[in-house]
């Protein structure tokens, strides 16, 4: 008797087991997504896509190494996973070469002139002139936030260089002992997305149209002694301390993306595109930096037809409309133009101007180590433990063995 | 004797085949990759690169300043967490009231998982928001930025690891200190010996082995050291709190240069036997050395 009840019991466990290994059924899309905002937004909207094709959408929200870790992993299987991921954007060039998404192209998914001309352009393959393998979901865009009340008290306008930022700053920190401008110096992607449009500003490029660092170059070292004249009179944060202390008045200036400082229709800090010269009579340069969060549909997904329904679905005028409500950040030029929600979110003038002008991470397969082997770099400059010389010309060195 | 022989291999079959899956080929197909280029995401297939990994790795000053951070983290931590954890278990077993009390409430940090102990700690040493720089504030010091400044950041990361597992270390040994028997405390009092006299010739001596334990499950684990590190520094500033376990994850799990990422492994796994080989032998030869007696 109790040796049937055990064969019953494990046949049990053995069935639930296999049930579960199954493959997922034909009626139901799974999202891999950047957590947060974004799947509390896709969350909000998606029930009308769901009653329209009778089908379950399931939304995963992971962390953003965790997702680029977990759509990675899963491309190497027959039958996928996710039957869409979201990507940002400077992980397009290495996941698309790896053939991670499907052809939207082939797919029946048309290019939308509505979309954002720099968003769009990050989801083709190659970049701008390819074929597109992904649609803009999200699209952020590095500002410049400053604390209005400070730069009244300093009789200082918005500046529009990095020199005036300096003066600023170096104002702040001298007759107030307050903090001038923040950095955001953690190692790794941080401190390189904080720099980046400062070096842009001095007319810096990363690689030469060969593919050659140019980190080591005249604007490096110019646009690097800035970022330590800035840090020598401001401070080094993480994020939080960034937006408490620029909101609160005891910091006046700092770079940052529009959720930490903007939630809906109320902001805590003054905001303005990226300074985008060097000095005031220098040539201005692109510099904010677009930090677009991507979503295709995946090579291996069994529903590649729903699927790219759905990225239409998500990406449409109407659904990003109502994305916006939900704290959605959007990519269309129709949403940020439409008068009734540019009368509620005031920033949306100041983002589209911002896209319009960003600048776009290199395009590589390799950016992760770049910006990998930069940040150390970076971080040793603004530490102390490198000279500004010797940071730029091993980043320089360090750089080019990668893209070998 | 035949059947018996069967019927040993048998029982011990499933042990042994979880043993080569779940361990032998784990690690043989690790060794196996480092001595290749293996990117993940590559559409050509993985070739052979010979040391090629393992001499880039030694190579990279990035790596060495990585082995040295961990080397100096685990001797420091294993040292203070051991020192701390003997001397609150030797404290509490003296208490007369309130023991209870104490050995619960101390083991609390250990209960926390990693990644929350440092996302707690992130917020605590918050340069604008965090308590420890509003309390330093009241006696008109700091603010001190504990995660970016090269000078304090490692000992930052020090400090909450000794938080987090000094617990730990009082657990075992408290729990070591109660199976010394007490005749022998007592015969050393008629004896007349002083505390000091009693604690070294007597405690230290039948707490050794649980002494040992501690101090290689410490090592073992001080070695993998990465959440604190992965949430806190991210590694920085300058290098100056990477470790092994973080250098691996960066390039073998986030940039998916397994090859790479293999061969930093295997060399961190050599670092670990080479410390741990000699509290193991002790170990071994302790309990072998018991089993003749």
């Amino acid at each position: 008797m109790r040796k049937r009840l055990a064969i019953t019991l494990s046949l049990m466990m053995a069935a639930s087991i296999v049930a579960g290994c199954q493959a997922k059924s034909e009626d139901k899309l799974v999202i891999a997504a950047r957590g947060g905002s974004h799947v509390t937004a896709m969350e909000a909207v998606k029930a009308e896509f769901e009653q329209k094709h009778n089908v379950k959408v399931e939304i995963i929200g992971l962390e953003s190494a965790d997702l680029k870790q977990k759509i990675s992993l899963d491309a190497k299987n027959k039958n996928g996973a996710y039957d869409l991921i979201m990507a940002d954007d400077p992980w397009m060039p290495e996941l698309s070469e790896a053939g991670i998404f499907a052809n939207l192209t082939e797919l029946g998914v048309e290019e939308d002139a509505d979309f954002e001309e720099s968003s769009l352009a990050l989801g083709k393959h190659p970049y701008q002139t390819g074929d597109l393998y992904a649609l803009p979901f999200s699209g952020n865009v590095q500002l410049f936030f400053y604390n209005k009340q400070l730069l009244d008290n300093y009789n200082a306008e918005v500046p529009q260089s990095w020199e005036e930022v300096l003066h600023i700053a170096n104002k702040a920190h001298e007759e107030d002992n307050l903090i001038g401008y923040v950095i955001r110096g953690q190692q790794g992607n941080p401190i390189v997305s904080d720099f980046l449009p400062i070096f842009w500003a001095y007319g810096g490029q990363v690689f030469d149209e060969q593919w050659n660092a140019q980190i080591d170059s005249e604007a490096g070292q110019q646009a690097l002694d800035t970022y330590i004249q800035l840090a020598a009179v401001g401070a080094n944060y993480e994020t939080t301390d960034i937006v408490s202390s620029v909101s609160e008045g005891r910091a006046t200036m700092a770079l940052g993306w529009p959720s930490w400082f903007i939630a809906g229709e109320t902001a805590s800090a003054d905001y303005a595109p990226i300074p985008s010269k060097a000095t005031a009579n220098g040539a201005a340069a692109s510099t904010g930096m677009i930090g677009n969060w991507m979503m295709g549909v995946t090579a291996n997904s069994q529903n590649k037809e729903l699927a790219a329904n759905f990225l239409t679905f998500i990406t449409s005028s109407d659904t990003q409309k109502k994305l916006v409500e939900h704290g959605g950040v959007p990519t269309r030029k129709s949403v940020y133009l439409d008068s009734e929600l540019a009368a509620k979110y005031k920033h949306f003038p100041i983002m589209l101007e911002a896209l319009q002008n960003s600048v776009a991470r290199p395009r590589t397969a390799k950016w992760s180590r770049v910006e990998e082997a930069l940040g150390v770099e970076l971080s040793a400059a603004i530490a102390g433990t490198k000279s500004i010389e010797a940071a730029l010309s091993d980043a320089n060195k360090a750089v080019n063995e990668i893209m070998q | 004797m035949h059947s018996k022989r069967r019927f040993q291999w048998t029982m011990l079959a499933p042990v042994i085949l979880l043993l080569i899956g779940l361990t032998v080929f784990p690690v043989v197909y690790t060794i196996s990759n480092s001595f290749t280029d293996y990117y993940y995401l590559a559409s050509e297939a993985k070739q052979f690169v010979g040391l090629r990994n393992y001499i880039k790795a030694v190579q990279d000053e990035v790596f060495r300043k990585a082995v040295w951070n961990t080397l100096k983290f685990m001797l420091l931590a294993v040292t203070i967490e051991t020192a701390l954890g003997l001397a609150i278990a030797v404290l509490i077993e003296s208490l007369k009231k309130g023991a209870k009390l104490l050995r619960v409430s101390l083991l609390i940090p250990a209960l926390l998982p990693p990644v929350t102990v440092a996302l707690i700690w992130q917020m605590m040493l918050s340069n604008h928001n965090g308590i420890i720089n509003h309390m330093l504030a009241w006696f008109g010091a700091g603010p001190f930025n504990y995660l970016m400044d090269i000078r304090i950041a490692f000992n930052a990361i020090l400090f909450i690891d000794i938080w987090q597992w000094t617990p730990f270390a009082f657990l075992l040994l408290y729990a070591g200190l109660q199976a010394v028997p007490r005749s022998q405390y007592e015969a050393a009092k008629v004896d007349g010996a002083g505390k000091l006299r009693i604690f070294t010739h007597i405690t230290l001596p039948n707490i050794m082995p649980t002494l040992l334990l501690v101090i290689l499950l410490r090592t073992i684990d001080t070695f993998r050291l990465f959440d604190k590190v992965n949430i806190l520094t991210g590694g920085g500033p300058a290098n100056s709190t990477t470790t092994i376990t973080q250098y691996i994850y960066r390039h073998g799990v986030y940039n998916l240069q397994i090859g790479y990422g293999a061969a930093a492994s295997i060399i961190m796994v050599g670092l670990v036997l080479l410390f741990s080989v000699i509290y193991i032998k002790r170990s071994l030869g302790g309990s072998q050395n018991e089993m003749r007696h």
